[in-house]
């Protein structure tokens, strides 16, 4: 394996899960990194953080469960999930809340993030 | 037996709600699987699985959670190929019934 | 340092997700829609000033636009050529859009 093949992406999530299909986009990109065993870590920044959610049921709207879907990540070894902190508390939410397994991050760590990362990708 | 037009291009069951452990056989057959116990308890597994995470297993998650579920004799990459030859998750998610995996080549 | 393209209005929150991760050290091109943040005298204008980033903007975009004649004097308009050396010089990228 070449180093090219190697290189840590972060994929940043910041639209609400159901308004578009660059929600769904952006987690079947991860998905599929992961698959492929590449470094992958995930930031649900702004409205992201609805992604993450309880008790979604898309059952009427003929949409995929994006709840169930995160679900499964710790199947994937997808385990670098970060949210942004900041996002959590303007929609009254608590990381208690929230699936599991993922970081509270502020600004600054956020930033940190996308230096760390070989390649950013924004959804 | 359900007619060509239940399937898609790539032979996948359209709707979910056509499958029958009859349906079943019929995928099988045209996989070349003749059903066994084990293919059941597979096939019952992945079933599962779409129903907790509304999404076909990569073959990577189907392993691990075929470990957790089933034990780790049963979640290796080669217990699933000798039931379900080149691509385990891929078959055996169409035998299901379920939507081709979306991280599967 | 990041190189952070924006291609979305001042309205958006892809602007201001954008603006709270906009480090002085960072670089920012603003291209498409994100343009008209680059209009003087207007808040998305002083909110991109007080980053103190580095600030560019794409010129085919902001003339399709009509903007030239309103932009702001501090950012520089800057032609494909100069995105592409702005790239190489971060390690790197962050689209906001």
């Amino acid at each position: 394996m070449t180093p090219s093949n190697n290189r840590s992406l972060l994929v940043i999530v910041r639209h609400s899960p159901y308004g578009s299909s660059l929600a769904r986009t952006s987690l079947e990109v991860a998905l599929s990194s992961a698959t492929f065993e590449q470094a992958v870590a995930l930031l649900f920044m702004g409205d992201g953080v609805l992604h993450l959610l309880p008790d979604q049921d898309s059952s009427g709207i003929e949409a995929r469960n994006i709840a169930k879907l995160i679900a499964s990540f710790p199947l994937y070894e997808l385990d670098n999930l970060y949210v942004d902190e900041a996002a959590l508390s303007q929609y009254g939410l608590a990381l208690s809340d929230l699936p599991q397994n993922l970081q509270a991050v502020d600004d600054e760590a956020m930033h940190e993030l996308l230096c760390q990362h070989d390649h950013c990708l924004g959804f | 037996m359900l007619a060509n037009s239940a399937f898609d291009k790539l032979g996948f069951l359209r709707r979910l709600s056509d499958w029958t452990p009859e349906v079943a056989e019929q995928l099988a057959a045209s996989e070349g699987i003749a059903l066994r116990e084990q293919h059941w308890e597979l096939i019952s597994l992945i079933r599962q699985y779409y129903e907790e995470f509304d999404s076909s297993p990569a073959m990577r998650p189907l392993v691990k959670y075929t470990a957790i579920n089933l034990g780790a004799n049963k979640g290796k990459s080669m217990y699933l190929l000798s039931l379900f030859p080149n691509s385990p998750a891929k078959i055996c998610s169409k035998i299901a019934g379920l939507p081709k995996p979306d991280n599967c080549l | 340092m990041v190189l952070h393209t924006l291609n979305a209005a001042p309205g958006s929150t892809a602007f201001s997700d954008c603006l709270r991760l906009l480090k002085q050290s960072d670089i920012l091109l603003l291209l498409g829609d994100g343009t008209y943040a680059a209009l003087k005298g207007t808040d998305g204008c002083s909110e991109l000033k007080n980053s103190g980033a580095e600030i560019h903007l794409l010129e085919p975009d902001a003339r399709a636009a009509g903007i030239v004649d309103r932009l702001d004097m501090q950012f520089k308009l800057v032609d494909f050529d100069t995105f592409a050396a702005l790239s190489e010089r971060c390690p790197t990228q962050q689209a906001w859009y």
